[in-house]
């Protein structure tokens, strides 16, 4: 689980550019929208695209985003139980 | 060919000026001591961003977005105006860089699960808009993309706006960044091809407006911009005899037919008048005919020549009329004429 979180931290760095940041200056357990990481909604699409082509995992529901997104343990979590690759 | 000049009634002055190019950005430092590039392509200098946004902010932003606001916050902190009326912005290729990312991922994923950052921030127009989100500026936003006159087209906008009385500010800028890929294509076609000086970039912010006081840098006294005129008619429309003219700026680039057209206009002039090649500095884009108005309003401002020039010496008359010209290939013609103060 700890190196899923480790992958999934320097992907989302990558994803979103988010220069400066290290996957140990992330805490797994903040939230990533609002007071967290300060993400916003095309942020959200950029993490929906990421699950797709890194994982195989297609999100059919937007709604299920907001539980999934909550911070980057429950994402990991997710992951782990529905990836396809 | 209609007598524009005839038309023209209200004063412009340009307020401020900032640039970020070859040479050291935000700085004046080129006019005495230029950087001289032996290389075929080099990309601008770049400031540090840290001291304007934050990188939360400035994540999503491509480089021509981070020059383009960084010189649009300089412009707007010297000249004061923070709201200008109006947002108007030349540029060739765009957000070229983001573009190719784009496409780049496209073609990568079989044209699926495409990220919306690149896509979002890839189009010509995001320029213009992104400077008037972070100022919150509601008025007149418009982009030019004409190749080499697309910051001519800009400020010509801008003038028109300020004649009809349609604005009393305006933020006109020229943006043009030029990713390695993109610069090996120009290299294959007329554009860029047997051009000496260097590939570059540009991003260069003129801050105007019609108010008249003694921080301004200079007057745009008139702006021609034509297509295929006959340039002795074209100059005989300009709002000043051609012997009131102390010095002319130019944008030869080593290309012989390139320069053809601006030794003919050169030729022109009375044989002693002081000559200012200013690609020799900044290179050669789409969108570098701004860092030649910036070069004669500093010309102005400072009156002295930039390092580049014909004159040899030290000038010993006062610089009162300096005129601007660019043509792009021969078909777009600009004449943009600055008066000191």
């Amino acid at each position: 689980m700890d190196e899923l979180i480790l992958e999934l931290k320097k992907e989302i760095i990558e994803a979103l550019n988010l220069e400066g940041m290290t996957p140990e200056s992330i805490d797994e357990n903040a939230s990533l929208f609002g007071d967290g990481l300060g993400l916003d909604s095309i942020d959200a699409l950029e993490l929906i695209v990421l699950l797709e082509r890194n994982y195989g995992i297609k999100l059919e529901n937007a709604n299920e985003g907001k539980e999934i997104f909550k911070s980057i343990r429950i994402m990991a979590d997710y992951i782990k139980q529905h990836r396809t690759k | 060919m209609n007598d524009f000049s005839l038309r023209v009634s209200k004063n412009i002055y340009i307020k401020a000026i900032s640039h970020i190019s070859n040479q050291k950005p935000l700085s004046e430092e080129w006019f005495e001591e230029p950087i001289f590039y032996s290389q075929k392509y080099v990309r601008s200098i770049e400031p540090d961003y840290k001291e304007y946004f934050s990188l939360l902010e400035s994540r999503r932003m491509g480089l021509i977005l981070k020059r383009a606001l960084v010189t649009a916050i300089n412009v707007t902190r010297k000249s004061k105006i923070m709201n200008p009326d109006a947002i108007i912005t030349g540029t060739g290729l765009g957000c070229i860089e983001n573009t190719e990312k784009f496409l780049t991922a496209l073609i990568k994923n079989d044209e699926e699960m495409l990220t919306p950052t690149h896509f979002m921030q890839s189009t010509h127009n995001t320029i213009s808009s992104n400077i008037a989100i972070n100022f919150k500026c509601h008025g007149y936003n418009s982009t030019y993309s004409h190749c080499g006159t697309s910051f001519d087209s800009a400020l010509y906008d801008a003038f028109i706006q300020f004649q009809l009385g349609e604005i009393h500010s305006a933020l006109v800028s020229g943006q043009d960044e030029l990713t390695p890929d993109y610069f090996k294509l120009l290299k294959k076609i007329p554009y860029l091809k047997n051009v000496k000086v260097c590939g570059s970039e540009a991003s260069v912010s003129f801050m105007l407006s019609d108010e008249e006081n003694g921080e301004n840098i200079a007057k745009i006294s008139d702006v021609i911009l034509l297509n295929k005129p006959e340039i002795k008619k074209m100059l005989g429309n300009l709002k000043c005899n051609l012997s009131e003219i102390d010095a002319i700026v130019v944008g030869n680039n080593g290309d012989v037919e390139n320069d053809e057209i601006y030794n003919n206009f050169i030729n022109i002039f009375d044989v002693h008048i002081p000559v200012i090649q200013y690609k020799q500095i900044f290179g050669e884009s789409y969108s570098i005919s701004g860092l030649g108005l910036y070069t004669a309003a500093e010309i102005i401002k400072k009156q002295k020549l930039p390092v580049i020039n014909n004159y040899g010496g030290k000038i010993n008359k006062v610089l009162k009329k300096v005129l601007f010209y660019n043509h792009y290939q021969n078909k777009n013609h600009c004449l943009i004429l600055l008066e000191m103060l």
